[in-house]
């Protein structure tokens, strides 16, 4: 039996009430952040952290701790069994996960999980060396996660997950160029090719100039896409968006909103991205279709949206834990489908003339009902000139619709790429997106920011 | 008289113990740490409990009460950084935490290119613990329950499909010591809270307000009467009200023209364009690959002009009340106030020592960590708009025709922060120093030095107000950062409007 799982069950154990149930999260991280070519803040993380829900007659309370012997565990168990009782009865609160099984899922791997501080270091070292004449920022980091989900009904499940990713920043004060990569297998990372793509990258972005404000064809890099489509996902394609009104998709399912060769769907269970096999309330991972060829087709939901939709609609699989659920279901695994261009370059050919993005910095929403985004270009910005990149760009603000700009697709490349979308805050949980490079006939640009560089 | 005095003299004995048994672990860490061949080493033992009260539409959605402890122990071998942290309270965990971060540091020093000099630090210590009324983490979860949902129901109306109402208590006591001879205890006790309403039209148009602040409310280092004080339930009725109107107002128009930015919109204005480019880490360049740079450089010192003459911005960790405010930050260094910018002129930076001594000039004491499974990092602490003179009438009677832009709703500046789009929930327009129609859906822009030269004026003390976040992310793994910020309303001439797709 995992520690997870060993844990949740002891604290399902100390619970007092008509049911109870438990998640907890085992973290081992470390992390060799690197800033002008040297590790300068290498962190290793250890911890361990139980939520406890407890039911009493209808009313629902939860505590978390990460105090995991027998005294911890049971104080946890009665500040929950308590927070219950003060609670009022919690009519929208859909019960325990039942005994299910999950799918079997892949995303553990021994080499990563035993990865050592030294290779940690030695891997941003790696990439460090492959960016010579330039700073380079970024970080290498690995860790191993364990997740469970045990509750009184009988329910059992644990996992056990890997990561790795590194970032680099290749940079001087007049140039910048960014690469990344990630993968549940580090011997799937190369750090110094990553390093030699964010170098090579800088270089070409010397004595940038500027375009004006309007709206352009576009190519943008997975690096990119990928953060809208997060963005996106996380306002529009989550069950408690849609059902209050917030979501774009709102009241639009089945129509279509995109253009044909636009296909999304989250599968937890796809090894190409990070694989899950049940989500934080203990549920099986399912593969939902969102959007097929242009028309909206779902949304995700996790236990308590479904019961509020009230039709008949079920989990499927994307339940945060039980103190986060406010923010509703969220799609970790987003993954696009392809098209057929063979490389960016085809991309860049069909565009013919326009703008080509790397990379995107500090996103907002203004606008979440119309999928409306903001933030800058950053790290790689060039001018589309005859079907080719030409120029370098300053960084640029866009201000632009994201159902506009996947309406108005003119390609997508063949290879798709996962591109890790966790900051890595709080709790280990690592996710990211399976999305091509793609070309657009309609980015907003309403402004432009400073050059490349430091 | 004699069983009160007994149960105090009890609770004393067991605080005191308490704490001489985490005084120990932090020492027994230092002296694993220049044992295995650290040249210097800190190490903070933290407990934090937090809890979270949400509820919408009438019903309770979240209820959270989570606890954490650990030990965060940093380490300079052969002057690189390592770091590790470790959950046990025990010798053993305190133990292995250091030797994980000295042969973290090690491996790093091997391939290092300098080393971290620190600038020096006067060893001091010593207890700290804000004045409270009521420890807001023992207030009973009913009590939180009822606050919410009676601050819900001013705002119902058919217009408005979602109310929501939340507080939050934590309460948090860390104990620091260094390698260099500093020892701080200190106890930090949070609380605040927010309301939220919106509206949603028929045909699917969607605006919300809130109060105090958007994003999670407004929080304080303060007790249970903090929130009280907040008067969530009068305002309710007001937030609800606007947040139906918007749904018919008219869009905020594209212009250059003249805005009034209320307090709480200043204040994500000082954070984003004034406190992020002022870390010295982000100048000099640590947060390259993440949060990004600064377009300040180190010797603008003294010399950059960063706005008009009506900026004043300090930095003050001993703001009563502020998120930000400490007896010693997470590196030991004592809270001081100090300039960042005077009458418009670049006058100081947030600092470690690290970046003191890069610098030459001792500006330490913004060393801060979200828990103690992370690094400190240069953070802001409290940064506050310095108050000017008048009122926000004043300031709206010299304005002929502008807009008066209300309440955070967008956000977002580029990576050396200049370049920034902003939007807010509500606009009115001003016309011959009076308010007029309701706008939605306003925006604006600007870049950093160029609209800080634009202010012409700040509402005086009478409209500062203080409003603390706890949404601050930086740094890799991620921080969240609570700090605080005193701002009034202020005046921007000619300033582009309603940017929009």
């Amino acid at each position: 039996m995992s520690r997870a799982l060993e844990l949740a069950e002891r604290a399902v154990g100390a619970a007092q009430g008509d049911e109870a149930d438990a998640s907890v999260h085992v973290e081992s991280s470390g992390f060799a952040r690197f800033a002008d070519s040297a590790v300068h803040q290498p962190t290793l993380i250890r911890d361990e952290s139980v939520t406890v829900r407890v039911v009493r007659g209808g009313r629902v309370g939860c505590a978390t701790t990460n105090r995991t012997d027998g005294d911890g565990l049971a104080a946890a168990a009665r500040r929950a069994g308590e927070a219950a009782d003060r609670s009022p009865v919690d009519p929208g609160f859909p019960g325990l996960q039942p005994r299910a099984d999950v799918p079997d899922v892949e995303g553990y791997d021994e080499a990563t999980s035993s990865l050592s501080a030294e290779e940690l270091a030695g891997s941003a070292a790696a990439a460090i060396e492959a960016a010579p004449g330039l700073g380079l920022y970024g970080y290498y980091t690995s860790a191993t996660t364990e997740l469970a989900v045990a509750s009184s009904s009988g329910h059992a499940v644990s996992q056990a997950t890997t990561d790795a990713s590194v970032l680099a920043l290749a940079a001087s004060d007049e140039a910048s160029g960014y690469a990344e990569a990630t993968s549940w297998r580090a011997g799937d990372l190369d750090p110094a090719a990553v390093a030699a793509e964010a170098a090579e990258k800088a270089e070409r972005t010397r004595d940038a100039g500027e375009v004006e404000p309007a709206t352009y064809r576009a190519v943008l890099e997975p690096y990119a896409i990928s953060e809208l489509l997060f963005y996106f996902g996380f306002t529009s394609l989550n069950a408690l968006a849609w059902l209050e009104g917030r979501s774009y998709l709102s009241g639009r399912l089945g129509e279509r909103l995109f253009h044909e060769s636009f296909t999304l769907w989250d599968d937890g269970r796809d090894p190409r991205g990070y694989p899950k096999a049940f989500d934080l309330e203990g549920v099986p991972k399912q593969r939902v279709l969102l959007v097929e060829e242009g028309v909206a087709r779902d949304v995700v939901w996790d236990r308590r949206t479904a019961k509020q939709a009230g039709d008949g609609r079920a989990s499927t699989g994307h339940g945060l834990s039980a103190p986060a659920q406010g923010f509703g279901p969220i799609p970790f695994n987003l993954s696009m489908a392809g098209g057929d261009a063979a490389t960016v370059d085809g991309l860049v050919e069909l565009a013919g003339e326009g703008i080509y993005v790397t990379r995107l910095h500090y996103l907002g929403v203004v606008d979440p009902r119309e999928g409306i985004i903001t933030g800058m270009t950053r790290d790689g910005t060039f001018r589309i000139e005859g079907g080719r990149v030409t120029t370098p760009l300053v960084n640029l603000r866009f201000t632009t619709s994201f159902p506009a700009l996947v309406a108005g697709l003119l390609g997508l490349t063949e290879d798709v790429t996962l591109v890790n979308r966790s900051d890595f805050y709080d709790e280990r949980y690592p996710f990211g997106t399976l999305v091509p490079a793609v070309a657009t006939d309609s980015f907003t640009i309403v402004g432009t920011g400073s050059g490349p560089g430091l | 008289m004699g069983a009160p005095f007994h149960f105090f003299s009890v609770a004393f004995r067991l605080v005191s113990n308490l704490r001489r048994a985490v005084d120990d672990l932090a020492q027994h860490a230092l002296d694993a740490a220049t044992a295995a061949g650290a040249g210097y080493a800190d190490a903070r033992v933290v407990r934090r409990r937090a809890q979270h009260v949400a509820t919408k539409n009438g019903e309770v959605d979240t209820v959270s009460d989570a606890e954490t402890e650990g030990i965060g122990v940093r380490v300079l071998v052969d002057g690189a950084w390592g770091f590790a942290g470790d959950p046990r309270l025990s010798e053993e965990g305190a133990r292995d935490a250091a030797l994980r971060a000295v042969s973290f540091a090690r491996a790093s020093a091997s391939r290092a290119r300098q080393r971290v000099v620190l600038a020096p630090l006067e060893p001091a210590g010593g207890d700290y613990e804000a004045p409270l009324e009521r420890d807001p983490v023992e207030v009973p979860l009913e009590e939180k329950i009822a606050l919410c949902l009676a601050a819900e129901e001013g705002m119902r109306r058919p217009e408005v499909k979602i109310t929501e109402a939340m507080v939050r208590a934590m309460r948090e006591d860390r104990v620091f010591r260094s390698s260099d001879g500093a020892r701080a205890s200190q106890r930090f006790v949070e609380c605040g809270g927010g309301i939220d309403a919106l509206a949603v039209s028929d045909d699917g148009r969607v605006q919300n307000r809130s109060y105090p602040s958007a994003h999670g409310g407004s929080s304080a280092q303060a007790g249970w009467e903090f929130v009280e004080g907040l008067e969530l339930a009068r305002e309710a009725e007001r937030v609800g009200e606007e947040a139906a109107a918007l749904l018919t107002a008219d869009a905020c128009p594209a212009a250059v023209t003249t805005i009034v930015v209320d307090a709480e919109q200043m204040v994500l204005q000082v954070h984003e364009s004034v406190g992020h480019p002022t870390e010295l880490d982000r100048v000099y360049g640590t947060e390259a690959a993440y949060a990004g740079t600064s377009f300040l450089k180190p010797d603008d010192l003294g010399s950059l002009r960063y706005g008009s003459e009506h900026m004043n911005v300090t930095a003050d960790p001993t703001t009563p009340l502020g998120l930000g405010t400490f007896g010693w930050d997470d590196e030991g260094a004592p809270a001081r106030r100090q300039p960042v910018v005077e009458r418009g002129v670049l006058s100081g930076y947030l600092a470690s020592r690290e970046t003191s001594a890069l610098l030459g000039r001792d500006l330490g004491g913004s060393m801060r960590a979200d828990s103690w499974s992370r690094m400190p990092l240069v953070r802001m602490t409290n940064l506050h708009l310095e108050p000017g003179a008048g009122t926000l009438d004043d300031l709206l009677a010299d304005v002929d025709e502008g807009l008066y832009l209300c309440t955070n709703k967008s956000w977002s500046i580029d990576d050396k922060r200049l370049n920034f789009q902003f939007g807010t929930q509500i606009a009115w327009e001003i016309k011959k120093g009076k308010l007029g129609r309701m706008l939605r859906d306003p925006t604006y822009t600007g870049v950093t030095p160029e609209f800080w030269g634009r202010l012409d004026a700040v509402a005086g003390l009478g409209e500062w107000r203080l409003f603390g976040l706890t949404n601050c992310g930086k740094g890799q793994p991620g921080q969240h950062a609570h700090v605080s910020h005193g701002t009034s309303p202020a005046r921007f001439r000619d300033v582009q409007v309603g940017v929009r797709q």
